[in-house]
């Protein structure tokens, strides 16, 4: 297991510097604008140079990035430019938010999809052909309309959610769950259809195996047999979607957090990427891969405890 | 330091009084006595000299608003002298806005002055009921000595860059003032929101290529004069701002000094009399100019290119991301762009456009009959005299056709039937003074 444990670490450390290559590489081509930007349009092209030069913009590109990684490394992620705060604290402040928003939409796919994919499994008929049509309907409504019609019905004809903002859960706790419902339900919904799907899917496979029918043979209560033994072996891809779908929360959580005015990590990449401001966003940058490669670390050990197999191989 | 009214006069603020000498070299401030910062430091002149030398030197983008500034004197507690390199009919607009705010000096050097401002207004940032990027809350500064100006106790500022977001957030009464978009000006009435739109922006073409270097057509005054008179900018302003706005030929807004009424309707939009200079200039069969297609303005471009094509200006597009627009645009780069740029002072506008270090002059053009207006504006007694050589500048601008304004642009400000709100002069978002409670 330590083993298993070392080689997925340095896989993700390899990825970490891989991806931040090729992004700061990327983003740099963009750089000589990012002191126009700074500046504003009034400013003097003896100005602009100056402040290139300020900023280390001058030097070669690889000077620059060993640079920024030997601060990186040691916590340091510079300034942004635009705000003059710290990229750590600006991370601080965006990261708790995006996650909150994620963890809960997570939480909320893995409990409905589970219900929804399990029922339709065990029950079938008119059941799984209804939970087919709703998952298909689901799926297909895009999540920024369906952000969009809530917060028409729920927030500006019937005022029961907020239509914009964030409360901290240490602010106020039913604050922060007025304020997340509505976003966290346009987020899942697509989400849902397809991990219960996917679970349903997972679950005919198994039920249908020679050693199901065995323990039902040997008398076992159908509900023993699908809590101790179905749901065991039908959860493997099942948490493998689920990381997938964080990975997609992700994302999506970009385009959500812009429709509710929420100040989480996608505000701050749109905002820097559209700025230029290079320290946020290679911020962000490391914080979502980290983030990406601790939730797949974590759901390959989640495997590995469920299912010995997987830590095999 | 001094304050813009409503109607874009000048008034008093922390300087009670202004004066220039003779030769407008020498500007005299007297100041406020009695007035503190926020951390108790007082308000004198020594602090006027440190915030003044501190913009001047700290290079940002306000740091053109001290450029003319060669020394500051401080004559006595209450009186400064600023003294100049040369006449500068932009300063007073300067200290009317970012140029004259004040910070303790004592908290200049601080690390956290970046997020924890202390000034000498009528609020302080609040920390504990701040969340950076989501919420700024203000409170009473409970020494500030013009407090009758400012009606509310608290005021929360949420930054919400998303204009859908915005609407709701002003529908479900969350916020009860902020900007909406031309499009939503009717959902906003419906839903009882009050609605004022002052124009700011202008936007049209500038042809920066005014000398002909890179499209030598553009050199000619009379292609310039065409390109005017073959755009719409009535059915522009109609199809893309609905209506939000008014057609104009002259780049400076109307409460500017150098505003000439008679130069909204300089080119009226007439494609024959278009055709009509661009045979006399000998262009008939048209000429290609490459344009910038930028990211702000996706509507634009095939409208543009079809009204220019009626005068056989063919347009070759090329892309250019939101984040280098103004790089791209003032590079030289771009022999004409369409683009929106507010107007603000006269003098802060001409800086802008006209002199040949202007950087919205992207290709330098150095006129020696432009440049003579412009001194004559810069030396000019502040008052009328002043105003008729601004107004001279305006008129050679748009004889010589520099740029093709198409129309202002309104900004659209929504509030709630509790609040009320007038606009500010010269700025997309009125001022805290510009709010006060309907009741």
């Amino acid at each position: 297991m330590i083993n298993f444990l070392a080689r997925r670490l340095l896989s993700g450390v390899v990825l970490i510097l891989v991806i931040t290559t090729i992004t700061y590489a990327l983003i740099y081509s963009n750089a000589a604008n990012a002191a126009r930007n700074i500046l504003g349009e009034s400013a003097t092209a003896a100005d602009v140079a100056a402040k290139a030069k300020e900023l280390g913009l001058d030097r070669p590109l690889h000077v620059q990035y060993l640079d920024w990684l030997s601060n990186a490394i040691h916590g340091d992620f510079g300034v942004s430019w635009f705000t003059n705060e710290p990229v750590s604290s600006l991370l601080a402040n965006r990261l708790p938010v995006t996650l909150s928003i994620v963890i809960f939409a997570v939480l909320m796919t893995a409990f409905v999809s589970a219900v929804l994919g399990v029922t339709a499994a065990v029950r079938g008929g008119w059941v799984d052909r209804l939970l087919q049509v709703v998952s298909v309907i689901g799926f297909s409504l895009p999540n920024f309309w369906v952000a969009l019609v809530l917060v028409v019905l729920l927030a500006v004809v019937v005022p029961i959610f907020p239509a914009t903002g964030y409360v901290p859960a240490t602010e106020s706790l039913s604050g922060w769950f007025l304020a997340l419902i509505l976003p966290v339900t346009a987020l899942v919904l697509g989400g849902i259809a397809s991990a219960a799907q996917q679970i349903r899917g997972a679950v005919i496979d198994v039920l249908d195996m020679d050693y199901v029918r065995t323990l039902r043979a040997r008398g076992l209560s159908s509900t023993s047999v699908l809590l101790k033994h179905v749901l065991r072996n039908a959860a493997p891809p099942a948490l493998t979607i689920l990381s997938l779908q964080f990975i997609a929360l992700l994302g999506g959580a970009v385009v959500i957090e812009r429709v509710f005015a929420i100040p989480g990590m996608g505000t701050l990449t749109i905002n820097s990427s559209l700025q230029g401001d290079i320290p946020a966003l290679m911020g962000v940058v490391v914080a979502l891969v980290i983030l990406v490669v601790i939730v797949n670390l974590v759901i390959d050990l989640a495997n590995g405890w469920i299912n010995p197999k997987a830590r095999l191989q | 330091m001094l304050v813009f009214d409503e109607n874009a006069e000048l008034k008093p603020n922390l300087a009670t009084a202004w004066t220039y000498n003779s030769d407008n070299t020498v500007l005299n401030l007297k100041l406020r006595s009695g007035v503190k910062f926020t951390d108790g430091t007082p308000f004198d002149g020594a602090a006027v000299k440190a915030n003044l030398e501190h913009l001047k030197a700290g290079k940002g983008q306000n740091a053109y608003m001290a450029d003319s500034i060669s020394s500051v004197d401080v004559v006595s507690p209450t009186e400064v002298n600023l003294n100049l390199t040369a006449p500068d009919p932009g300063l007073v607009f300067y200290l009317g806005v970012v140029g004259g705010a004040m910070a303790s000096p004592a908290a200049e050097t601080s690390p956290e002055i970046a997020t924890t401002p202390v000034g000498s207004g009528p609020y302080k940032l609040d920390k504990s009921a701040t969340t950076l990027g989501s919420q700024y809350t203000y409170t009473r500064n409970l020494d500030y000595w013009n407090k009758d100006a400012f009606p509310y106790d608290k005021i929360v500022v949420k930054p919400i860059s998303d204009a859908t977001a915005r609407l709701n957030a002003l529908k479900s009464g969350q916020v009860d003032s902020g900007l909406i978009e031309a499009k939503s000006v009717k959902e906003a009435e419906a839903s009882r929101l009050n609605i004022i739109n002052p124009p700011i922006d202008w936007r049209g073409l500038f042809i920066a290529d005014r000398e002909g270097k890179t499209v030598p057509a553009l050199g000619d005054v009379r292609v310039r004069r065409a390109i005017n008179l073959a755009i719409d900018g009535g059915a522009l302003l109609k199809s893309l701002q609905l209506g939000q706005g008014e057609v104009t030929d002259q780049i400076f807004n109307k409460k500017s000094q150098a505003y000439v009424s008679d130069l909204d309707n300089k080119y009226r939009f007439d494609v024959d009399a278009a055709k009509k200079l661009m045979q006399e200039a000998g262009y008939a069969d048209g000429f290609e100019v490459l344009m910038p297609d930028l990211a702000g303005f996706p509507d634009v471009t095939p409208i543009l290119e079809q009204q220019l094509s009626a005068i056989n200006i063919k347009v070759k597009w090329q892309k250019v991301s939101a984040d280098s627009t103004i790089s791209a645009l003032l590079s030289g780069k771009f022999p004409m762009f369409f683009f929106s740029l507010g107007s603000q002072s006269a003098w802060q506008d001409i800086q802008k456009v006209a002199l040949p270090t202007s950087p919205w002059n992207p290709a330098k053009v150095n006129n020696a009959e432009l440049n003579a207006l412009v001194q004559a504006a810069r030396v000019a007694k502040p008052g009328d005299e002043q105003n008729r050589a601004m107004q001279a500048v305006n008129t050679w601008l748009v004889d010589n056709a520099w740029f093709a304004p198409l129309y202002r642009s309104n900004i659209i400000i929504a509030s709630s039937v509790k609040t009320n709100v007038t606009p500010q002069p010269w700025n997309a978002v009125p001022w805290i003074r510009n709010y006060r409670p309907a009741s």
